[in-house]
């Protein structure tokens, strides 16, 4: 399915979940599908550590439910968080794995076994119980029901097959924030929502 | 594991209980023994152990976003492969980060393989200006809290680095 159009779903079936994106082509992607810029964090180029921060989120806010958006390349180069995730087993939290077989975030270089990585075989030998996969928009829309049940139980994975980045989707705006800014702006809204004090002041 | 191992392990523990710190996640290194198992039998923290040293940096990072209070606990040699989380996340986005470290290559330490430490820990620390405070003796353990509070005032990462003869009792 389209990387873009596949976002756009989750970005409609969306209601009021905290998102954590990963480098590269889910941030832009999520940036195009919703122009979010209060309750996602856009952890660019973080090198396989969106779902872990998404997991200390997870942890430390019970109460949010809490979407973190991870690329295949990203997935290669720390798959063992899965036993972390599996050992949290936060049910507010959905890790999307977004299979788009290259490391978009560089040009769609190659990724390593590309074709032979079976991601949800991975997470059910981690331990993981609740796993998806969806290779279609239709699939997607007609189970996203079903998806989102799943994540009140326990931690959810879900693979979602996509196509690479075209060369014109490559060209997407990056989320423009400059880090500082994008951590109150996302503070902030966790604060509003919660109830919280992150920041030790409030204005 | 001796007696003074465990009551230094208890004594850092409190420090960080007492600073709100909930969250710790953590690698092992041998000389953190005493300090891992304080911590995991304290109902005051949840207890995290990681599968590599940059998914406590993504974890400690997350829950400061959620207004948890976290440590990152490990050896010297996992510190050495956590600059680029550190630096991407934590100074890119000013997000403050306490890492408890030990001092491997220092006086004591009796592993020759440990001369990369030895030799590239605190210049390491000073590359990348990220403050760090040696704590090698029971009496200096309370300035954990000062050290964790530092981080909080300047939005930045600070390590508190722990000697052998610290956590092994000897000091």
């Amino acid at each position: 399915m389209n990387y873009l159009d596949c976002f756009r779903v989750l970005a409609r079936h969306r209601t009021d979940q905290i998102v954590v994106t990963s480098a590269g082509n889910s941030s832009q992607a999520w940036w195009a599908a919703t122009r979010d810029s209060e309750a996602s964090f856009y952890l660019d180029a973080s090198m396989s550590l969106s779902t872990m921060f998404a997991s200390g989120l997870a942890l430390a806010r019970p109460e949010l439910k809490i979407w973190a958006f991870m690329g295949d390349g990203a997935f290669c180069m720390n798959p063992g968080m899965l036993m972390v995730e599996r050992r949290m087993n936060l049910p507010n939290l959905t890790h999307f794995l977004v299979s788009n077989q290259a490391y978009g975030a560089t040009s769609n270089a190659a990724l390593p076994n590309v074709g032979e990585n079976d991601y949800p075989a991975i997470a059910r030998a981690m331990g993981l119980e609740r796993v998806f996969e969806f290779r279609t928009l239709e699939a997607l829309e007609h189970d996203f029901a079903t998806l989102m049940a799943a994540n009140v139980a326990g931690h959810t994975f879900v693979v979602l097959e996509v196509e690479p980045f075209s060369d014109a989707e490559q060209k997407l705006d990056q989320p423009p924030f400059d880090g500082p800014e994008l951590k109150y702006r996302f503070g902030r809204h966790i604060e509003g929502r919660s109830d919280c004090d992150i920041f030790g002041y409030r204005v | 594991m001796n007696d003074k191992q465990s009551e230094i392990g208890k004594r850092i523990a409190d420090e960080l209980a007492a600073c709100g710190v909930r969250l710790v996640a953590s690698l092992p290194d041998n000389w953190l023994t005493g300090v891992i198992n304080a911590i995991d039998g304290d109902a005051r923290f949840v207890h995290i152990p990681v599968n590599r040293e940059e998914s406590a940096i993504g974890l400690c990072s997350g829950a400061y976003m959620g207004a948890m209070g976290s440590a990152a606990l490990m050896g010297a040699s996992g510190f050495m492969t956590v600059i680029y989380a550190i630096t991407k996340i934590n100074y890119t986005y000013e997000i403050p980060l306490f890492l408890m470290l030990t001092l491997r290559g220092g006086v004591g330490d009796h592993h020759k393989h440990h001369v990369s430490n030895s030799l590239y820990l605190r210049p390491l620390l000073e590359a990348i200006n990220m403050s760090y405070r040696v704590i090698d003796e029971p009496g200096d353990i309370g300035s954990i809290s000062r050290c964790y509070q530092h981080t909080r005032t300047f939005c930045r990462p600070m390590a508190v680095v722990f000697t052998r003869d610290l956590l092994r009792g000897h000091a």
